[in-house]
């Protein structure tokens, strides 16, 4: 439609507000509360128009825009009114904006610019509210200045309505309003979790990012959009630069709505990319000498690395090398490094830590329904009647999407049953929490499905068109009766009821799952369970339903598409067929008699083989020796190697161990696609230069590709995708241009396809999707006398991964400097263990020392700890025994003990 | 090659879709996968519901022929390669034989509209390749949903 503002015709939408759509058509009107992602608030009175036919001043936040309609703001009347608010907001705190880390940022002094208010007109005695606090600088990543608040709410909307973490809000009434942080409390110790979605939408000086004050102008400071390398929900951040320094990051707004993040950040894509700078990061390369890694030039440790490997080659073959890729990379890297194993070494052992993830996921999906991938996406939470969350702590883990989670609950008054032992954020506000014993997954899994079942309430028409397996599937349902499984999970009967027929007949339901399901010797078994209950209730093609495994990593996703596994070419194309490996030697200009037609190792079996089949490793991003089970085994096995070359941004715990070290460019300094959780496919831009001595990771791998004799090893991200794209059927309709914008989820075979957000509509991949008969295995290591408490492991809000990276953000690591273990009060005080006394934790594998949680956080009997720590590391304890089909290690269950240190 | 009269024209359409319906059967009956076998034996009776719409238009030429033509056209089943028939071939496959011969059909139907003189043969040839282009785009959804399945 069309309206006219000020005389100037407008296109405008049905149910967009005038102040939005003057913005759309390049018209300023002065506001201060309207944030398009909180919503209208019609508060500050800014934006006040004469409308024709409209009695009195309207505001244009709150006004919908009609066919014809016709507004002016530049009436005296209408010019007055926001002038006077204007002017008032003025008086009425401390805009001293020479002195403001806003200036030339700032919407009020915007406003104030545009009506020709020079300064203010009123003397106000104090600017101090009652109760209200002075700068507070409690924060480790945000101060806020109360003196620079307009009260325009826009953040107290945004903690409560975006973002749903109901920290911020206000206090007092009148004039002596301000906001508050919970009952009050300075911001650095209230509840608030660092987000900084406050700081991206205050309008003034109020909300400040710490690491931006004094540093930088707001002239000075550059936006570049790239993706988030934190967690696999694939934020799309406008990271803010001064010079080759990264400052924080603002949730990309430009096309919002269709952004997997829709404009939000955590506090490690907002406050944690300082560890690009950290002076820890490698610039120069380094050789073992002696026992010791001293610096080399580039050359000396290329042509180091390429002698090591041909030393192993020559004399094991290329089946003794493995190539270990990175989820932190890109795709073009993890192309580039498969292109390397596979055509340069000829080897197909080449793997990532997709492995120790999801790869129970993919086994199992890829058994009943043909295709391990998740079948929906993120946005569709909102449209879910239903969401069954278990082993994802989600608002720690994908943190953006937890909030999308709690809002879609809490506003759109979806139902959310979550079944974790822990009492994780999400059970707050859960309409049921279901709290089982580690490991019992497929118990209550099947037992709900057999109270659906029992109860009528499974899709008879969807069983008949779209499944098989029946027969054999039914049959083993009958073990599970409410006697047995309350045993085996803890789950009382009438909560294995009442969660059965909130999934099965609250309407569309979605399942989303993490680790907690799949780090399992039965994870393949979970995760059929899992694909069990979507079938039966035919939750699956529909948007909002679906199976939804939420991988972890940047590019986990991405770096199993290109083929980084040790039997698939990227696509998952078999390197087991002859045309297949025809078609890759075709491309890559090598002859396919050449190649390896039989399945790599995966990772976890390299390690176990190192020393005997396995003689060496180059390993691309990844810190084995902080990420795998039971580190000190793993620790013996990398020192069976003949040879290592590790190249990383950090001199990880791995590289440590390595001959070779080659330092690598950081995300923030590369260009090229990463893949989030829903398959979508989205471009990472460099938003600094390298630093000085650091090398891409493709160029490295280019570099040594060559001194192996390759031809035309591609060596820029271009080149790698465009060549990738040919022989993966389901990229190939993507270039960079079509992925600008928003991205593309694949499958995306031609260049006319829109990508595809919905799998397994009208089939499944095998045809019909298959009904599994599970029988309960339980985990390999119980609890027992010696060990009596079941130990659990995972990730916290504010770290990542290895540590690697978080642990050097500033803002990370003074949130939380130290791991921890979770302990329940009553078996703190068996063990006479206070809340934050130093303890030991032993499992059979190993002991390290921490610091104590007393929390209900955790059950009674269980404990938990993130693996990040190095110097308490989670993963000296795990479990190493693994799922017999997927090779995935039990890190969510071991039996361990707890002991004060007196 | 040139058509004198709608009848003829018909008639080579009606003897397409019987070819094709001979062949999903056959094909259904050959497959060891059950799914397969669903999706030929589902094909071949696709092909009889367009036989049959089609001998209704040759019997009365005064019947307003106006086939759906998609709205898009993602071209998928120009980007895969024909698949042989096996009698172990999977579901994608079997999709993708489907989507080929319909690809193969519309094409075969734009070619005679360009040769074709006659206003109204041209007309009802462009019809019929707008009807394989719908059957080309609903087999192309699914094959896109069940063609790049990750196994690993």
């Amino acid at each position: 439609m069309k309206i006219t503002i000020n005389g100037t015709e407008c296109a405008a939408t049905t149910g967009a507000n005038v102040l939005q759509t003057a913005r759309d058509n390049g018209l300023y009107i002065p506001s201060l509360c309207y944030y398009p992602r909180s919503g209208t608030a019609g508060k500050c009175r800014a934006c006040v128009a004469e409308v024709d036919g409209m009695r009195g001043l309207q505001t244009t936040c709150t006004t919908l825009v009609t066919e014809g309609m016709n507004v002016r703001t530049d009436t005296a009347k209408a010019v007055a009114a926001q002038k006077l608010v204007i002017d008032l907001q003025l008086s009425a705190g401390e805009h001293d904006c020479l002195s403001c880390q806003k200036n030339g940022d700032c919407e009020l002094q915007t406003a104030a610019h545009f009506l020709g208010i020079k300064k203010p007109s009123y003397l106000m005695d104090s600017v101090r509210r009652e109760g209200e606090r002075d700068r507070d600088t409690s924060s480790e990543s945000i101060i806020f200045d109360a003196s620079k608040c307009v009260k325009c709410g826009r953040c107290v909307d945004a903690c409560n309505k975006v973002v749903m973490h109901e920290v911020l809000g206000f206090g007092q009434r009148g004039h002596d309003v301000h906001v508050i942080f919970d009952d009050g409390l300075p911001m650095g110790e209230s509840s608030c979790v660092r987000c900084g979605e406050c700081v991206q939408v205050c309008p003034t000086g109020a909300l400040i990012p710490q690491a931006a004050e004094g540093v930088a102008r707001s002239w000075e400071l550059k936006k570049t959009r790239t993706i988030c390398v934190y967690c696999g929900v694939g934020c799309n951040i406008d990271v803010v630069t001064k010079g080759n320094k990264i400052l924080y990051g603002l949730g990309s707004q430009e096309n919002w709505q269709d952004l997997p993040n829709q404009g939000s950040l955590c506090v490690k894509g907002r406050f944690g990319l300082d560890f690009v700078n950290s002076p820890d990061r490698l610039t120069t390369p380094l050789i073992r000498k002696d026992g010791q890694l001293v610096e080399a030039s580039w050359e000396e440790a290329m042509a180091a690395a390429a002698a090591g490997l041909q030393k192993v080659l020559d004399k094991d073959g290329a089946g003794a090398i493995g190539c270990l890729s990175s989820a932190k990379c890109s795709n073009e890297e993890n192309y580039a490094m498969m292109r390397f194993a596979r055509g340069v070494l000829k080897t197909n052992n080449i793997d990532h830590c997709a492995r120790l993830c999801h790869a129970s996921t993919v086994a199992g999906l890829a058994a009943t329904l043909g295709s391990g991938a998740m079948t929906n996406s993120m946005q569709e939470a909102i449209k879910s009647d239903v969401i069954l969350i278990t082993g994802s702590n989600t608002t720690w883990n994908h943190p953006v999407f937890g909030g999308m989670i709690k809002k879609a609950v809490k506003e759109n008054g979806v139902k959310l049953i979550v079944v974790d032992p822990r009492e994780i954020d999400l059970a707050k506000v859960a309409d049921i929490h279901i709290r089982q014993k580690g490991g019992s997954d497929v118990a209550w899994l099947m037992a709900m499905q057999k109270i659906i079942v029992d109860n009528g309430w499974h899709n008879q028409a969807f069983i008949d068109t779209r499944c098989e397996g029946w027969d054999a599937y039914y049959q083993s349902l009958q073990a599970y009766t409410p006697e047995v499984v309350t045993e085996i999970t803890g789950i009382a009967e009438a909560d294995l009821y009442a969660m059965a027929k909130l999934y099965a007949t609250g309407g569309r339901a979605s399942i989303y799952f993490s680790m907690g399901i799949t780090q399992s010797t039965h994870g393949v078994d979970n995760v059929k369970a899992i694909s069990n209950l979507a079938l039966i209730t035919g939750n699956l093609g529909i948007e909002g339903g679906g199976i939804n495994p939420l991988r972890g990593q940047s590019n986990v996703q991405g770096a199993c598409d290109m083929g980084a596994l040790p039997n698939v070419f990227s696509g998952y194309q078999s390197v087991g067929e002859v045309r297949v490996r025809e078609k890759y030697a075709k491309a890559w200009g090598i002859d396919a008699a050449s190649m390896d037609p039989e399945n790599g190792l995966p990772v976890t079996l390299m390690i176990d083989q190192a020393g005997e089949q396995i003689k060496a490793l180059y390993i691309m991003g990844e810190n084995p020796m902080m990420a795998d089970p039971n580190l000190r085994h793993a620790k013996e096995q990398l020192q069976k190697l003949d040879f290592i070359v590790v190249q990383d941004i950090f001199l990880t715990e791995t590289a440590q161990l390595a001959d070779v070290v080659l330092p690598a460019a950081s995300f923030a300094e590369k260009l090229g696609t990463f893949v989030n959780t829903e398959r979508r496919v989205q471009i990472g831009r460099p938003v600094i230069d390298p630093l000085p001595g650091a090398r891409q990771d493709y160029d490295i791998i280019a570099d040594l590709a060559t001194r192996f004799g390759a031809v035309n090893f591609p060596a820029t991200p271009l080149d790698l995708f465009n060549e990738m794209r040919m022989v993966t059927p389901s990229y190939r309709g993507m270039t960079y241009a079509r992925l600008d914008k928003v991205g593309l989820r694949w499958p995306c075979p031609t260049e006319d396809h829109p990508g595809t957000p919905i799998l397994h509509k009208e089939r499944f991949t095998r045809g019909l999707g298959l009904l599994s008969p599970l029988d309960y295995r339980p985990a390999m290591e119980l609890p027992c006398t010696d060990y009596p408490l079941l130990l659990s492991t995972g990730r916290l809000l504010e770290h990542y991964h290895t540590g690697s990276m978080s642990r050097r953000s500033y803002t990370l690591n003074t949130m939380v400097p130290d791991g921890e273990v979770e302990i329940h009060p009553d078996d703190a005080a068996k063990l006479g263990i206070d809340h934050g006394a130093m303890v030991h934790v032993e499992t059979r594998r190993g002991k390290v020392k921490t610091r104590a949680n007393v929390t209900t956080r955790v059950d009674k009997g269980a404990l938990f700890m993130a693996f990040h720590f190095a110097e308490a590391s989670a993963n000296q304890l795990t479990n190493d025994a693994l799922d017999p089909i997927a090779k995935i290690p039990e890190f969510k269950v071991c039996a361990a003990r707890l002991e004060a240190i007196v | 090659m040139t058509f004198q009269n709608t009848e003829k024209l018909f008639t080579l359409a009606i003897a397409r879709e019987i070819e094709a319906n001979d062949f999903y059967d056959k094909a259904a009956k050959t497959s060891a996968n059950a799914s397969v076998r669903a999706i030929f034996a589902e094909l071949a009776g696709d092909e009889l519901s367009h036989m049959e719409l089609l001998e209704r238009l040759r019997a009365d030429p005064t019947l307003p022929m106006k086939m759906h033509k998609p709205a898009v056209d993602y071209k998928v089943a120009e980007e895969v390669e024909l698949p042989a028939l096996s009698i172990d071939m999977k579901p994608a496959d079997a999709v993708a034989l489907a989507m080929k011969t319909e690809q193969r059909a519309m094409a075969f139907y734009t070619d005679m509209a360009a040769q074709c003189a006659d206003a109204e043969l041209k007309r009802i040839f462009l019809n019929l390749a707008d009807m394989e282009a719908g059957h080309k785009c609903r087999l192309e959804a699914v094959f896109v949903d069940i063609g790049f399945p990750e196994t690993f």
